[in-house]
């Protein structure tokens, strides 16, 4: 594989990664524009572990998620009041926030960025994206998903079977926190230099976009919608000036054909034989 | 002279549609025979053609490809056709990156014009130490930025630090300005660390006060209203303004300084380049330095607008008033820079030499001096930027005037 893919598919791992932040809150009914945010904690923060202190980088990134998914909690405690667009406004607000504190926040580089970080390959990212991936899949057949799914589809009525909701919803976006961390770390210590401009509005939406488009319903769904979003561009090249009119027309035509996403639950069975629960 | 046998087969040729097909077969074959065993010099460009600072990334695709055609036509290189390949980063850090793992990688580029912003570079200039291939930026100027990725990394451009040591006492002196206020663009690495470092560095060296240094003035890049930060521009009653921004956020600035009669003297960074600038609020004063600009003396850079301004109105798909930017100047400089050391320095251009040729090329841009640039020689300090002329100017009524000469001189090297 040329170095050139190597990055791309890197490129991917970490999308990927930040889509499942946006897709573990989402399984909880709740929709978060400030998973760029919790990456930037992430990004910082490993970094300062690893340059400052000397501390490698897989521990780095651990004490990083706990970091993230602490404030991720905090976050989630006042967002138990809002729902849906105003919680999304409440979430972008939070990201922009955090984007303003880095920004005037001159131990880290402030406007000017932090460099010093070693390059890590992109084995070292999809041992992080496919081991997170693996153990999501893993938990969306056990009875916490179930709990997730019931909150997701009538809060009320899960609270009234006896479902901590509150637990349910703010430790989700305590987990969603921490993974969006681990990207903002493999993110950094793969490009090596970081500044807030990195993790604005455009980062978060690009996370929600590859969740929608792969399929909101499974955790594979952010794998081909983080897949797609860094690959067709670069596939689009040849057509030059027209390959952003033409990505976004494909991804309305998707959108279009597909609602749900690429991929639902019942493609997934269609495509390994399986039949649906009667 | 074709003798009346030939002139009778040539006949029988035309006449058969089939032996017409073969004949024409076989000329198109050996054509594209030949085409394919002409020796090719590979470069490659990084620009942004789509994105934030789409403008210039368009304008220096339209550069490029005037150079290439100019060098083909004239020969090509030792021989050789030159072909640029030139890929669009969206101004976005991690495309740029991949962009020249692309050149240089699948490619097989022997150097890289590009990427134009600071952060674009200085997520790039790593990958080309990795892929040891050079790369020259066009347009970042936030200090120390090669500096950090030698010896790979250079810029075709100067420090704004050193252009500001310039800049600040021409618009002391000329405006008798004894206070300013600063506003700049938060989210923009390059204008952020010149708002907050350079700038307010360079003002105390010449004892001119800031007024908003307890309480700096930001905006982000795509804002559209101002109007906030004007008014309280307005209200501190600086003699002066420094605006450090892109020149397309920094028009947002001077249109809403125009709305609310504040009408003082504006003092900036390379940045505020642009001939689009001086139409937002003629009657504003603009200072900024510049190592080009349209309207330049000299034969090299009045022969390179006259070539360049009318395939820019026809092809980049800008607004019928573009002019050659600095970038357009620095971008043409760097491929031509490219073009000089593989005619001086042995480059074969052969794929098994690539790594050699690469070498080469970074050798000879590390001792280049007195190159023939735009606007006068240029060569390399140790940092990898550029030594070269600049121009502190004035834009008022529409128009650029140049005040002052300068070098972005370095010790042990020569000037300009």
């Amino acid at each position: 594989m040329s170095t050139y893919y190597a990055s791309l598919f890197a490129e991917a791992g970490i999308l990927l990664l930040g889509a499942l932040s946006v897709y573990i809150i989402l399984a909880t009914g709740q929709l978060s524009l400030g998973n760029a945010a919790f990456m930037a904690i992430g990004a910082y923060l490993s970094s300062y572990l690893t340059v400052e202190l000397g501390m490698p980088l897989t521990p780095a990134l651990t004490v990083s998620a706990i970091a993230a998914g602490i404030i991720g909690v905090i976050v989630g405690f006042p967002a138990l009041r809002l729902k849906g667009i105003y919680l999304a406004m409440a979430t972008l607000g939070f990201g922009e926030m955090m984007r303003s504190f880095f920004i005037n926040f001159p131990a880290m580089g402030g406007s000017g960025g932090f460099h010093g970080m070693a390059h890590i390959s992109v084995g070292y990212i999809w041992a992080w994206a496919g081991g997170i991936l693996v153990v999501l899949i893993l938990v969306e057949r056990s009875r916490v998903w179930l709990e997730m799914q019931a909150v997701h589809d009538d809060e009320t009525a899960a609270g009234l079977v006896g479902l901590n909701t509150v637990a349910i919803k703010v430790g989700a976006f305590g987990i969603g926190a921490a993974v969006a961390a681990i990207s903002g770390g493999l993110f950094a210590h793969h490009h090596v230099y970081i500044e807030p401009a990195n993790f604005g509005f455009e980062r978060s939406i690009d996370f929600v976009l590859a969740t929608i488009l792969g399929g909101s319903t499974l955790g594979l769904g952010s794998l081909i919608g983080a897949i797609l979003l860094v690959f067709l561009p670069e596939f689009l090249r040849p057509i030059a000036d027209w390959r952003l009119a033409a990505f976004g027309t494909l991804l309305i035509l998707v959108l279009l054909v597909r609602r749900q996403g690429i991929v639902d639950r019942t493609l997934l069975r269609g495509l390994t034989f399986r039949k649906a629960a009667s | 002279m074709v003798n009346s046998n030939g002139k009778k087969s040539m006949l029988k040729v035309i006449l058969n549609p089939s032996r017409l097909l073969g004949t024409l077969a076989v000329i198109s074959l050996s054509a594209g025979s030949a085409l394919a065993q002409a020796p090719e010099i590979a470069l490659g460009a990084v620009v942004p053609s789509s994105g934030p600072f789409a403008e210039w990334g368009r304008s220096n695709s339209v550069t490029l490809k005037m150079l290439e055609k100019q060098t083909n036509d004239a020969g090509g290189i030792n021989g050789a056709k030159l072909k640029i390949t030139i890929l669009d980063d969206g101004a976005k850090p991690a495309q740029a990156a991949s962009s020249l793992r692309k050149l240089a990688g699948d490619e097989k580029v022997l150097a890289v014009a590009g990427p134009l912003t600071s952060s674009a570079a200085e997520v790039t200039f790593p990958v080309a130490n990795e892929m040891k291939v050079v790369a020259t930026s066009q347009a970042s100027s936030k200090p120390g930025v090669a500096k950090l990725n030698r010896p790979w990394a250079f810029r075709n451009t100067i420090d704004e630090g050193m252009l500001a040591k310039t800049t600040v006492p021409y618009f002391k002196k000329a405006f008798n300005i004894k206070s300013v206020g600063i506003i700049f663009d938060a989210k923009d690495a390059t204008a952020a660390t010149v708002g907050k470092a350079i700038m307010p560095a360079a003002l105390k060296a010449n004892e001119i006060a800031i007024v908003n240094e307890s309480d700096p003035l930001s905006f982000n890049t795509g804002d559209l209203d101002v109007s906030a930060q004007v008014t309280k521009l307005k209200s501190l009653n600086p003699d002066g303004v420094v605006v450090s921004a892109d020149y397309s956020q920094a028009i947002t600035v001077l249109r809403e300084m125009k709305r609310q009669g504040l009408i003082k003297p504006v003092v900036g960074a390379t940045q505020l380049i642009s001939s689009a600038i001086l139409k937002a609020a003629p009657e504003i004063p603009i200072i900024a330095p510049a190592t080009f600009f349209a309207t330049m003396k000299g034969e090299a850079a009045e022969k390179f607008v006259t070539n360049l301004q009318p395939l820019l109105r026809k092809e980049s798909g800008l607004p019928a008033e573009i002019e050659p930017s600095m970038y357009d100047a620095n971008i043409y400089e760097i491929v031509s820079m490219y073009i000089d050391a593989i005619k001086k320095s042995g480059v074969t251009g052969k794929p098994a030499d690539v790594e050699a040729d690469r070498a080469k090329i970074r050798d000879h841009l590390a001792k280049l001096e007195g190159f023939q640039g735009l606007g006068g020689p240029i060569g390399f300090n140790d940092d990898g930027d550029a030594i070269k002329a600049f121009y502190v100017l004035q834009g008022q009524n529409g128009a650029w005037d140049t005040k002052v000469r300068g070098c972005s001189s370095a010790p042990n090297h020569a000037g300009c």
